[in-house]
């Protein structure tokens, strides 16, 4: 929508600044909590795809997460593997149960689906707990980090940014061509999107199983960022975060959820007693948003700038050409059982005239 | 043995009275709120405050929880189905009844405390009762009730027929003059009654517990699928099967893979037969 020039000058700028972060943030902290977020950003950027774009309500996100943590941490911690191939293969695995779970309840109606990554999310919680020879249980697992240059907090917050930057850029690629116009299709009428050819069932798959392969690589990074991960660190708060971060920047963005994700995340961290309020504050922030405008906080800059420098419209005024008509008309044979047309269209000329 | 089977009879009794909260509210607005489970947790947390905290009577406790429970049902209406549903979008209630149980699930959780309370004894009775204890009987008996009260209410009753009116055809009930939007604020009312009696009946078994809620919407949800959405007897069936079975596995497998089984069932039965045991077809003409 923008103009290219404008797009084209933002860009480099916002990229600047993301490289250069480590070294104008105040301390290490905040480093982390840019590393934090980066490593959300991996997960949500392609949640946003399933639930922004094509409507597929999930809100039990949090257990792919937790599924790409657990698999990095095993791998690399216990087995003692490359942490390369550990988190290539959180990537796969979160990417092979976002299928297994797909392919069952991705052909039902919203509501169920929602409630099956609800119960999913629950799960896993229940099998990270169950498992503890493997997961370690309630008492939880330490992970590896990432071999050098990327042990440390610098080296950690621009590998999370590299992986990032490609998952927004192959959502950016995704969304701008053929599928993202089939994805939309789909959330917006599946009836519609069906009779135009659109194999919903199989976008639906494919989107998921593509935000589950990058929720399993976030969450390998949010392993090696946490350094000790137990089954409470993904509660079903985290999965309804990801989720309220995504309509509450608005759906059918990539922008948008973005710098929701960034807001949410960072606020607890400024002022304590909203990090004590924490969820009945996203609580509150999304019955707001959903009830008041329901497209996203993106929407409230557009419509307040409508309302400020309202666009001129332009008047389209369509002027019949009677003399055609009428000839039109003229020329259709006048027999007894054609009567009926020749009078509704002697009837449908009256309006005309009376506006000319 | 016995034991294991009246525990999953009180607690499938407690998926099916979820359920059935479900359906009163589905039928008048094509509604499934998250809201659910939590109406039965604020009235099981009021019971014990009431009673256990400021030391009130019990009958007042029962009374004073049933009316915050109605209160809630009622607000859940007005907050989060009301403006979406005039405005008529796709899902949007999900999010809008999302929103509105999570605030109150953390609220309670910052207020009461996220450790689970014990709820104070109704009626005088040993501990040693074993499979008597009041914790079991009070929740089936209550349910039972429930269950036979609604239906007579929609049966017997000319109230109760309006409310069949309304969920059979919204349009045609509107254009016979009943007020539906009415309608459907009691139905959350209703919800709220059934949830507030067998939520403090339930307290026993439950504690009161802030995270009551969600699993509650959830087991009751997939009672209610398996049962068949909008079907009463689908709704007590489902839930009492949930629960016994859910009970057994714990028996016999342990108590780590209770939700996976729950879940597995669902999915099951949501592969084999879509609409539930007693539930209709959905058939959408295009």
């Amino acid at each position: 929508m923008s103009g290219l020039s404008k797009s084209s000058l933002k860009m480099p700028v916002m990229a600047v600044l993301l490289v250069s972060l480590p070294f104008w943030v105040g301390n290490t902290y905040q480093l982390h909590i840019a590393t934090l977020i980066g490593s959300y950003w991996v997960l949500i950027c392609a949640l946003n795809l399933a639930v922004g774009y094509t409507g597929i309500l999930s809100i039990g996100h949090v257990a792919l997460l937790s599924i790409g943590a657990y698999c990095y941490a095993i791998l690399s911690g216990t087995y003692d593997l490359s942490p390369w191939f550990a988190a290539a293969c959180s990537g796969l695995l979160g990417g092979l149960c976002g299928l297994l779970l797909g392919l069952p309840s991705l052909r039902l109606p919203g509501f169920y689906f929602a409630m099956a990554t609800i119960a999913f999310s629950m799960m896993a919680m229940e099998f990270s707990l169950a498992q503890d020879d493997l997961t370690g249980g309630g008492a939880g697992l330490s992970v590896p980090p990432f071999p050098p240059p990327f042990d440390s907090p610098e080296g950690l917050y621009w590998l999370v940014l590299g992986f990032a930057a490609v998952v927004s850029f192959l959502s950016w690629n995704l969304v701008r061509f053929m599928w993202g116009r089939a994805m939309i299709a789909v959330r917006d009428s599946h009836v519609a999107a069906s009779s135009v050819g659109v194999p919903i069932f199989r976008l639906k798959l494919s989107v998921f199983t593509f935000s589950g392969v990058a929720a399993g690589v976030a969450g390998a990074l949010f392993a090696s960022l946490q350094s000790y991960i137990t089954p409470e660190t993904f509660v079903f708060e985290l999965g309804l975060f990801f989720f309220v971060c995504i309509v509450i920047g608005g759906r059918g963005s990539i922008w948008g959820p973005f710098l929701g994700t960034i807001i949410l995340a960072a606020l607890p961290e400024l002022s304590g007693s909203l990090a004590h309020w924490g969820q009945f504050f996203y609580g509150v922030l999304l019955l707001l948003v959903v009830l008041l405008i329901p497209e996203g906080v993106g929407s409230a800059f557009v419509l307040l700038k409508e309302k400020l420098r309202p666009r001129k419209r332009e008047k389209q005024v369509v002027n019949p050409d009677l003399q055609r008509l009428r000839a039109a008309i003229a020329l259709q044979p006048s027999d007894d059982e054609l009567a009926i047309p020749g009078q509704s269209g002697s009837s449908t000329l009256k309006p005309f005239k009376q506006r000319g | 043995m016995l034991s294991v089977l009246i525990t999953g009879l009180a607690i499938g009794a407690l998926y099916s009275a979820a359920a059935l909260a479900y359906n009163v509210m589905y039928s008048t607005s094509k509604v499934l709120s998250i809201t659910t489970g939590h109406i039965f947790m604020v009235s099981s947390v009021a019971g014990a405050f009431l009673i256990g905290d400021l030391g009130l009577p019990k009958v007042v406790g029962l009374l004073g929880a049933i009316v915050i429970a109605i209160i809630f049902g009622l607000l859940t209406e007005l907050i989060a189905i009301r403006r979406i549903l005039a405005r008529s979008e796709d899902h949007l209630w999900l999010l809008s009844t999302l929103a509105l149980a999570t605030i109150v699930q953390q609220s309670i959780g910052l207020w009461w405390g996220t450790e689970p309370r014990a709820f104070p004894r109704l009626i005088p009775q040993d501990f040693t009762a074993g499979i008597w204890d009041q914790k079991y009987w009070l929740v089936i008996g209550t349910v039972a009730l429930v269950a036979l009260g609604l239906d007579l209410f929609y049966r017997h009753t000319l109230f109760g027929k309006v409310f069949l009116a309304v969920a059979e055809d919204p349009f045609a009930a509107k254009a016979r003059g009943i007020a539906t939007d009415r309608i459907r604020a009691f139905s959350y009312g209703i919800a709220g009654f059934l949830g507030g009696l067998v939520g403090f009946a339930a307290g026993q078994l439950t504690f009161a517990y802030f995270a009551l809620g969600l699993t509650l919407t959830l087991f009751g949800f997939i009672a209610l699928a398996a049962g068949g959405l909008g079907s009463n007897l689908g709704a007590i069936v489902g839930g009492l099967t949930l629960g016994l079975l859910s009970t057994f596995a714990t028996y016999f497998f342990g108590g780590e893979y209770q939700q996976t089984i729950a879940v597995g069932l669902l999915m099951l039965f949501l592969l084999i037969k879509p609409e539930g045991l007693f539930g209709n077809k959905q058939v959408r003409h295009v």
